[in-house]
């Protein structure tokens, strides 16, 4: 893995973005830079703006002021389905996978934006319907495999564990072929066997698809392993932004996790 | 017990999506196929096929239409019979007034028409979710008898409300009348094994379109805005158009129910029984057999259609015909359903769908338990 902070070009330009909820400001004047093809670790305590700032990149919420350059293209908001269209994938805190469905078709569901197939087409099982079906069903097979999915492709997602839930989760947005996934901690509340297991699944997206990734994670172990970058946040400000080492040199991110009051 | 599943395997994907699975059940999808193409028409009589079969046919179309908006992409909807009553209509005046019109293209057209009004009352859907949903697509309802009060040249400007219709004109063959002569059958198109072979038809083609769609992206991407339209969204999938996509198809289902249910099954035209009542019925039967289940649909259309007709049957043999009063028989049938719905719900809240699955779940694994 390549420094993404030093000399490598930027992926996704963010700049001053404020997101206030009525009167709670929930991000006050963030800007950061994700490098292409790094791992990027957005840290910071609980309640810190982390999720909120994943949502603002991909136009769940809209920010009241900044800006967001998306491989060069500059946006003053985003919209999930435009997001989604360039190549931003997206897991969730609280799992948000579709609970009705099976695992293999949560994770066809990842590849609509390429089914091209009308629903006429569908219904009569003409033109591109089953075409499309085989072809893309192979292309989440390899995804099924790559996860370890195989033994439960058709079983109901929701009779999985919560650590089977954030793979097949993983494996939606890794379906969308994504140029960018952003991980909203993919590794917490999970056993130890698990969490090495994602944290592998992380690094092997990254390194084999060359898939850039914006990773909000709590236990500093993993950052530390496995990201180029982080940015740390603290009552929805940037108080740091490096390569880990930098960063936990920092006095400032040592005071907002060690929960020390800092007095100048 | 019945299931024998060693040894069946899957080769590839195309054999992998199937839509019957499991080779038993393709058995059994093909008997009955056999029974209703072949059984039926040989042994029933008229008042079996046209109290029994027709109906639930009509009724199970409806129902899966509406469970196609409900069940499989979470929106709430009232106005089942307002949107059949849009297709009735359509193929009545497409049929009356259309000389090389046929029963195909009419009802095609009628589930056109009701799906095109769905998408107008689907719009608000787009805004709101849930019991406020329920509210404006009680409107379609409304509207519909609305519209065709102030417009009586749809019901041929017939005063009663009941349209007094010339006899339908069944084209359903190419060659029509130089078959029946080939054959020498009776040309009474009207007759019941027609309305029956025409309803069975458009029956088994729907259901199977509707298998396709949602074993494909259209049923999954309704799917995916009814468990998490967030989610849905932020992998791409258009919510909106996905919500007008579903009460179209939803819809062209009603509406060609609605067809039916004035051409297969009552053979006139009255709007009066496009009431809320019926729409209140045919959710039942969405509720009572399945939300997204197109078996279920059907399960249910039987059950809501076919108990107080068997209740009151069984009175008869038991009590002697006519010993009993209809109303009290009709009352009781309507507690019972009633009490049903409710205990049904509570240990199987997929419904009749539901219970079959659980049925079939233990005849594959038997002898083990769990
Ligand atoms: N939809 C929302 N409405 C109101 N407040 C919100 C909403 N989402 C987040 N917040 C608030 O924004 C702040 C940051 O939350 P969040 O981004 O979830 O933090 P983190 O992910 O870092 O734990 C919190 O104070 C939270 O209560
Ligand atoms: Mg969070």
């Amino acid at each position: 893995m390549s420094n993404g902070v030093n000399g490598k070009e930027p992926h996704m330009v963010i700049e001053n973005i404020d997101l206030a909820f009525g009167g709670t400001k929930a991000i006050t004047d963030i800007s950061f830079t994700v490098y292409k093809g790094e791992i990027c670790a957005v840290i910071g305590p609980n309640g810190a703006g982390k999720s909120s700032m994943l949502n603002v990149i991909n136009g769940v919420y809209i920010p009241q002021q900044g800006s967001i350059t998306f491989e060069g293209k500059k946006f003053a908001k985003m919209k999930p389905h435009s997001a989604a269209t360039m190549g931003i994938g997206r897991t969730f805190q609280n799992i948000a996978l579709f609970s009705g469905m099976s695992v293999v078709e949560n994770i066809m569901t990842g590849r609509n934006l390429m089914m091209k197939s009308t629903f006429i087409e569908n219904a009569l099982g003409i033109g591109r319907s089953k075409k499309e079906e085989i072809l893309h069903r192979e292309a989440c097979e390899e995804i099924i495999e790559f996860l370890g999915l195989q033994s439960i492709r058709k079983t109901p997602v929701s009779s999985l564990s919560y650590g089977l839930q954030k793979r097949v989760e993983l494996g939606r947005a890794l379906a969308a072929e994504p140029k960018m996934l952003l991980l909203d901690e993919p590794i917490a509340g999970m056993n130890i066997e698990e969490k090495l297991d994602m944290a592998c699944f992380i690094q092997e997206i990254n390194r084999n698809r060359g898939t850039t990734i914006v990773l909000i994670e709590h236990d500093m172990g993993v950052v530390m392993d496995v990201s180029d970058h982080v940015v740390v946040m603290d009552y929805g400000a940037k108080i740091g932004d490096g390569t880990p080492e930098e960063v936990m040199s920092n006095q400032k991110v040592i005071d907002a996790y060690l929960g020390v009051s800092h007095d100048d | 017990m019945y299931y024998r599943e060693t040894g069946q395997t899957v080769k590839n994907y195309t054999e992998d999506r199937r839509m019957v699975p499991l080779r038993e059940d393709r058995w059994i999808m093909w008997a009955f196929l056999a029974v209703l193409f072949i059984g039926v028409p040989m042994f029933a009589n008229d008042y079996v096929l046209s109290a029994i079969f027709i109906p639930m046919m009509v009724l199970g179309i409806a129902a899966l239409g509406l469970n196609i908006a409900v069940g499989y992409t979470g929106q709430l909807s009232l106005g089942t019979a307002g949107f059949m009553c849009f297709g009735a209509f359509t193929a009545f005046n497409l049929l009356f007034r259309v000389e090389w019109m046929n029963v195909w293209l009419a009802f095609l057209m009628s589930g056109v028409v009701a799906g095109l009004v769905g998408i107008i009352f689907g719009l608000p859907s787009l805004r709101i979710k849930g019991f406020y949903l329920l509210v404006s697509t009680l409107c379609a309802q409304f509207f519909a008898e609305w519209f065709f009060n102030a417009y009586p040249w749809f019901l041929n400007n017939s005063t009663s409300g009941v349209a007094a219709l010339p006899p339908f004109h069944y084209r359903f063959l190419p060659y029509q009348e130089q078959i029946f002569d080939l054959f020498g059958w009776d040309k009474d198109y009207n007759a019941y094994i027609w309305r029956y072979f025409i309803a069975l038809i458009t029956t088994v083609l729907l259901a199977l379109a509707c298998k396709n769609m949602v074993r494909s992206s259209t049923g999954r991407n309704w799917m995916a805005v009814r468990d998490m339209d967030i989610a849905a969204n932020v992998i791409g999938i258009s919510v909106g158009k996905t919500k007008i996509n579903a009460f179209f198809v939803s819809c062209f289902y009603c509406g060609i129910a609605g067809a039916m249910y004035s051409y297969c099954y009552i053979g006139n035209l009255d709007f009066m029984i496009f009431n809320l009542r019926r729409s209140f019925l045919i959710m039942f039967m969405v509720i009572l057999g399945g939300l997204g289940s197109i078996l279920g649909s059907f399960l249910g259309a039987i059950f809501v259609y076919g108990w107080p007709i068997l209740l009151t049957r069984t009175a008869d043999a038991v009590f002697g015909g006519g010993t009993l009063d209809t109303a009290f028989i009709e009352n009781n049938s309507k507690i019972i359903v009633g009490t049903f719905i409710v205990v049904l719900l509570i240990y199987q809240p997929m419904g009749f769908a539901g219970l079959w699955n659980s049925v079939k779940h233990k005849l594959r694994i038997w002898p083990f338990k769990t």
